[in-house]
Formats: structure tokens, sequence, C-alpha cells
């Protein structure tokens, strides 16, 4: 695993971009998601550009699944060059936009759309990059890192989903950016700050691309020597285990540290049986040996 | 007094190390007018970007999409206070490289903006837009296209055909007279003063030390320069071998469009390998691995991401200074046979122990320890990438105890430090000689000094001066 402090040979960035159409940007001008959806490739392009073996994965999360929209799990596409581009970019723009249609063709018609399926799409950014690892020359210093891009409002229906990634992520060394397209998302700025990624609420869509190359585009070992957004007071709230909803004060077991919002006599994760709440039984107060 | 200027003509370097410049300091040796002109291809623009420092790349992809001059003072804003010193030098490279210019904002204040042709340029290979760089698209597929093995079995063939040939072993067919021209141009050989052979010199057998991205590269370089003379222009070359280091692998391209100068430009690359025409008129030729490594000398000191498989390590050195090389080619086991005393010779494998003899023997060759530890770790045996090295964590996969004792080899031949200089004895009186030397240290040219036997040493360069004052100071007194 590479140092903070040392350049690394060859970085690896996931993107998942969130394409569920219930996003609020996308449901006011539909059109706003290509703006989004160019910004994002030019920004990956931009991370190919940085290193020769800089590695780039694409992922697309809707509401029924996520997919990799880059790179296709087969044969790559047959690309030309067709203007000044440098065809590995032409390739990674072609590719992304003709699996996004796929994935959104595919998306079951009679289905309401629901909550995005973020934490799966972490979990598969994950393994992705565990495989990258494990087939990566010996000796060769790689660092990696997730960026997710939604427009979503977070849930505490993940919550659970959530935390696992969060600190597998940790135990992994990937970092989690989030770029925040329309709301705050509390739970997503907790991952953010437990791997030590960064976090940023963009204040207008238009200037999507330039915050992207601002805050994201530069490697772990490079954030310390610029000047970047703080990280800012993070609501470090859970949710509880039986309502999803968040908590300041609530009831945990005291054996799986499970997070209830009401009492319950058997524990719904580990089964563990509690006893009746009462007064705690007051100690009989012992005497004090004479000397 | 008698001055006896005895300057010693002590040759400090005597066989000079071989320099390989990056793309960086090539361009920087190179002149403002010929980087414009490089800036309208969007392909060196790409390559020039790559090898800019990470606060560098920074600020350009900051500025790219900014039309206006930004004040210096905001560009210094960018960077915190205690990296300021990173933070100059990456002003510094962009400035050398004419990336960026002053100018003025209406403020008053000094400002950067990115030159046009680059920010155009780079746009364009970032964001599509302009003319495709080669006529590929109209290509119909190949017939008989070739696989990435074929090209990497093709490009490692004529490389070492090469190489081979400056070693001087029995294959020497396949090479051109241009291609001799360039390596005695590049004073890797030498015309031999008797038959007229071109021999191997001192600077080429380091040439072979170096890992194969660094040998093309410094061999494009002389190409380069000889190619100037050859009315083929620089510029366009070096954009013609960017676009090749940034095409991809196994795919093929047409030499459609393509001026006469670039296709003998062509027809040279294809006899080094770096690449491939089945027929000269075939009209479509494949870049091999050798090309596209042209963009990564930088990252030199890693492992490579993606070897040729033919070209994997197979070197293993032990903590007992062993060296076990599972090779059968002549070239390598003549390499190794630089700095190591061989052993044992079997039909895949020779055994050869690092003695200090053998390392001073190369050192005193002109070979470097760094180049020597270089070579062993780029040659590693697979199986020596995974060993552990026992809880330490080094940034080399050799032995620790290997790796310290070839650089204490090396710092062992530096003990001297050589000064040219001229000495001054035989004073008549210790008050002249005490003037004399007391005004030599004024001046910060005195090297050594006895009182007792009135001899002095002065620098050469402080020579005249001293002189001179002793001219005056003996007329006066």
């Amino acid at each position: 695993m590479a140092d903070d402090d040392t350049p690394s040979d060859s970085s690896l960035l996931v993107i998942i971009v969130d394409t569920n159409p219930n996003q609020r940007y996308i449901t006011e001008d539909p059109k706003v998601l290509t703006n989004c959806l160019d910004a994002v490739i030019a920004f990956a392009n931009s991370h190919l550009m940085q290193k020769a073996r800089n590695e780039l994965a694409v992922i697309g999360c809707h509401f029924h699944k996520s997919e990799y929209l880059y790179p296709t799990p087969g044969k790559p596409l047959d690309v030309r060059q067709i203007d000044g581009q440098y065809e590995l970019f032409t390739l990674v723009e072609k590719t992304i936009k003709m699996r996004l249609v796929n994935l959104i063709k595919s998306q079951p018609p009679e289905e309401k759309p629901g909550e995005s399926l973020l934490a799966g799409a972490v979990a598969m950014a994950l393994c992705f990059i565990a495989k990258f690892r494990r087939e990566a020359t010996p000796g060769l210093r790689i660092t990696a890192r997730i960026l997710i891009v939604t427009g979503s409002s977070d849930t505490a229906a993940q919550y659970i989903n959530y935390m696992n990634v969060f600190f597998t992520a940790q135990k992994q060394q990937v970092l989690i950016d989030v770029c925040s397209l329309d709301k705050h998302l509390s739970l997503l700025q907790q991952g953010c700050d437990i791997t030590g990624g960064l976090y940023l609420k963009v204040p207008s869509l238009e200037g999507l691309l330039q915050y992207l190359l601002w805050v994201f585009l530069p490697e772990t070992s490079e954030r310390t020597k610029l000047v970047l957004p703080g990280r800012g007071r993070v609501d470090y709230r859970a949710a509880c285990f039986c309502h999803r909803e968040l908590l300041t004060i609530g009831y945990v077991c005291s054996v799986c540290l499970s997070v209830f919002c009401k009492f319950s006599p058997i524990c719904t994760t580990c089964h563990t049986v509690f006893k009746i709440g009462g007064p705690l039984p007051i100690k009989p107060k012992k005497k004090k040996m004479k000397v | 007094m008698s001055e006896s200027s005895k300057s010693k003509s002590l040759n400090l370097n005597p066989s000079p190390t071989l320099q390989c410049k990056d793309l960086h300091e090539y361009l920087k040796s190179r002149s403002a007018q010929f980087l414009e002109t490089l800036y309208n291809y969007p392909t060196i623009c790409l390559a020039v970007y790559r090898e800019l420092p990470e606060l560098a790349r920074h600020f350009v992809i900051r500025l790219l999409f900014v039309e206006q001059p930004v004040p210096q003072a905001v560009v210094t804003s960018w960077v915190s206070q205690t990296f300021a010193k990173e933070q100059a030098k990456a002003c510094e490279a962009l400035s050398e490289l004419s990336v960026w210019q002053e100018a003025p904002i209406p403020g008053g204040m000094p400002g950067w903006m990115l030159a046009q042709s680059f920010k155009k340029n780079l746009k364009v290979a970032l964001l599509g837009g302009g003319r495709a760089w080669s006529m590929s698209s109209s290509l119909e597929p190949d017939g008989k296209a070739r696989d990435v093995a074929f090209l990497d079995a093709y490009a490692l063939e004529r490389w070492e055909c090469v190489l081979h040939y400056m070693v001087g072993s029995a294959q020497t067919e396949g090479i051109s007279a241009d291609a001799v021209r360039i390596l005695l141009h590049a004073g890797l050989m030498t015309r031999d003063a008797e038959d007229g052979s071109a021999v191997i010199t001192r600077a080429g057998f380091q040439f072979l030390l170096l890992s194969t991205a660094k040998q093309v590269w410094l061999f494009l370089q002389h190409y380069l320069h000889t190619a100037e003379k050859r009315s083929l222009s620089a510029a366009e070359c070096l954009a013609f071998l960017y676009q090749l280091s940034f095409s991809t692998l196994g795919k093929d391209y047409s030499t459609e469009g393509m001026s006469n100068n670039m296709l003998v430009f062509l027809q040279h690359l294809r006899e080094f390998g770096l690449v491939y025409q089945r027929k000269r008129k075939a009209g479509r030729f494949y870049p091999t691995r050798l090309a596209l490594n042209i963009a990564q000398v930088r990252g030199g000191g890693a492992a490579p991401l993606a070897a040729p498989a033919q070209a994997r390590g197979y070197i293993v050195v032990e903590t007992n200074y062993r060296v076990y090389a599972y090779t059968q080619t002549n070239l390598q086991v003549a390499l190794l046979g630089l700095f190591t005393e061989l052993m044992y010779r079997f039909p895949n494998l020779v055994v050869g122990v690092l003695t200090r003899e053998s390392v001073r023997q190369a050192l005193r060759g002109g070979i470097t320890a760094e180049q020597i530890i270089h070579y062993l770790e780029q040659h590693s045996h697979p199986q020596m990438l995974k060993s552990e090295t026992g809880g330490i964590r080094t940034s080399s996969m050799l032995p620790p105890t290997v790796v310290d004792q070839i650089k204490l080899w090396e710092t062992e031949r530096n003990r001297f430090t050589y000064t040219e200089g001229v000495v001054y004895n035989q004073f008549l009186s210790q008050a002249d000689f005490v003037v004399l030397r007391d005004y030599a240290k004024q001046q910060g040219v005195l090297t050594w000094q006895n009182e007792r036997s009135r001899t002095m040493v002065v620098t050469r360069h402080g020579h005249d001066d001293v002189k001179k004052f002793w001219k005056r100071y003996s007329k006066s007194s």
C-alpha cells in the first residue's frame, strides 16, 4: 500500500454516477443530465490524462440496478479517431454514452422509480478495486479512490449497507469522495469523513466541471499541498435498525451494538434477550472496614 | 618568490556518465519558437502536460477553461503556504516551457495566462474537435491483422538487433547505415582507428544498462538531432512520435496523407521496431509497445506496467551477493559480466557473484552504482518482486545489503575531490607570505596554505587576480 506522501505509479478512479430519473434536477429539466454527464466524462478523461498508467472505471447507478459503464466487460468497442481527440478519450466517451442508454432502456417501465442503489454501487466499486489490485504487477504502487456524483437525497433506509461499505473502504485504504448536486447528504458525508475523502455540495450545476477538476482531480498525495474546501461539521447521527430514522439518543444492544429508537426485550439482530428494564438495583453500601 | 603554475590537468570525470534527458529537459533546451510550433500539435500538448510536475498540472487544468488572465496572487493562494517551494518550482516549469505567459490584468496586477495554442490544442485532445491526427477512420479492416503478441515479439526482435549490433555479436545483419550513423553520432559507438569498423564505447555500455524505454527515447533524441540536418522537421517528427505513443496497441493506422518526409521517418521507425509494416507500400502500420513507451520515460523507476511477456525479468539477487540469471542470450550475459564475476554457466542459467573487484571495475569504466542497481531491479525475476524483504520496507526489491554495498563501493572511490590550482612558494619573507595569503583568503580563492613551508595554493580562476596584487605589492614595497 502506498504512503500518503509518495506519489503513486498508478491511480485508479471509480466514478459512480447516479442516473436515477427521480432526482430533482432531472425532473425539472431532463437536458441537465446530458450536461452533467458531459462534465463527468470530461473529468474522467482528465484523470486519464494525468498519468499514462492511470486507470478508470465508471459505474452507472439506477434505481433497479447498478452497471459498469466503462470498461465494458467483453471486448472494447472498436473506436476510430474522428477528430483531434485522443483515441482513448473517444473510447471512454462513446462507451459510457452507449452503455448508459442501454441501462436506462432496461429499466422496468411499470415500476415507479425508487431510491438509487448507491451503497450497492460502492460495493461494486470496491470489488473492482480489489480485483485490480490483485491482478496488478507486483511492486506497482496503486492508490484507489471512489467518486460518487449524485443528486438524490439520502435516506436512512440503506444506513447499514452504507456503513458496511464505508468501513470496508477504510480498511482497503480507498478514499470515498462525494459530489452532491442537489441536497446536503449527511450519511455520505460520514463516509467521506471515515475514509478521508472530500465532500462537496456543488453550489451551481453550470460550473460542475470546474468544481470536479478543482476538488476531486488531485490525487491523495497532492491534496495535502492544495487549499481545498474544509471538512466542516459532520453529522454523525446513526439510523435506528427498526425504523431507519436518524437518532441522537437511542438504545444500543450491548452484544452487537445495534441501534434502536424504542426499547425491545429481544435484539432483532442477534436475538439476545434483555432483562426487563427498570430502575437499576441499588447496591447495598459496603461497610467501611475499621482500621 | 616563484609561482609554479603546475595546474593539475586532472580529468575530473574520466568518462562522463551518459545523460538521458527526459522530454522536459529536451524541450527546455529548445527555443521558444520551436515550442510554439510544437504546441500546434495536440499530441505534444498532451505529452508535455503529462511531463509537468504535479502542481503544475493542477494549475493548467484549472486555467484550461478560463479565458482571461488570472492574477498571480490567486494562483499562489491555491497552494498551502507550507508548500511554497514546490509551488515556485511548478510555476518555473510552466514558464520554462512557455506553457503560460505573464499577462497584465487591468488592475495592474501581474497575471498568468496559458499560451493560446497550448490551451486550444490541449482542449482538442481532451474534449475533441479539430482535425484527426491521422487518416485512419477511412481504413478498411486488415485482412491479415496482427495481434499484440506478434507485435511484441517483432518489436523486441528489432530492438535487440540494434543492441546486438552494438556489442558486436555475430548477428550483425539487418541494421542500416542510418542506424549506425545515429549510434556514432550519439557517441555510443566509435570508428575503430585501424579498420574503420564501429566499436562500442563506454557510453555505449551504459546505454545498454538503461531500461528499454529510456534506450529508445535516447536513441530517438539523437535521431531528431541528425534529422534536422537531413531537412526533416524535428517538430513534425516529434509530433508523429507522440501520435504513435498515444495510439492503441494492436490497431492499424493509415499512412494516407503523410508527407514524403514522414514516410521516410516511418521507414526508420520500422527498422528499429517502433512500428510494424508488412510491406513498405502496405498503406497501414501498427505501432508496437516500444513506441507506446516513449511517453513513460519518467516513471522508469518502477517495473513497467505491461512488459512484453518475453522481456520478463530473469535475474535473482541473493543477500550473499550471488546473482542468478536465467538467460541464454549472449547480450545479457555480456552485460552481467560488466559488473559481476561470472562463476558458472549452464544452458539456461548463469551464476555470478558481485565482488568488490568486479563492481569497482565497472565503476572504473564509468558505470555508476545507480545504473547497476537499476539494471538489477529492472530485470528482477518475478519471484524477486513477490518476496518480502524481511519486514524492512524499501523502495527496491533487491536485498538492502547488496544495494548499500554497491553504493558504498562507489563512494569509496570518491574520497578525493580535485580542484585545479596554482602553487605559490619560495616566498622570501614570512611577511610577504602572510600578506599574499590573507589577500587570497579575503578573495575566497585560497585552497590550501602552509605557513612553515610558505606554500599556498590558489584556485585557477583566482590566479590572475592574486598575481596582479602580488605585482602591485612587490612594486610598492
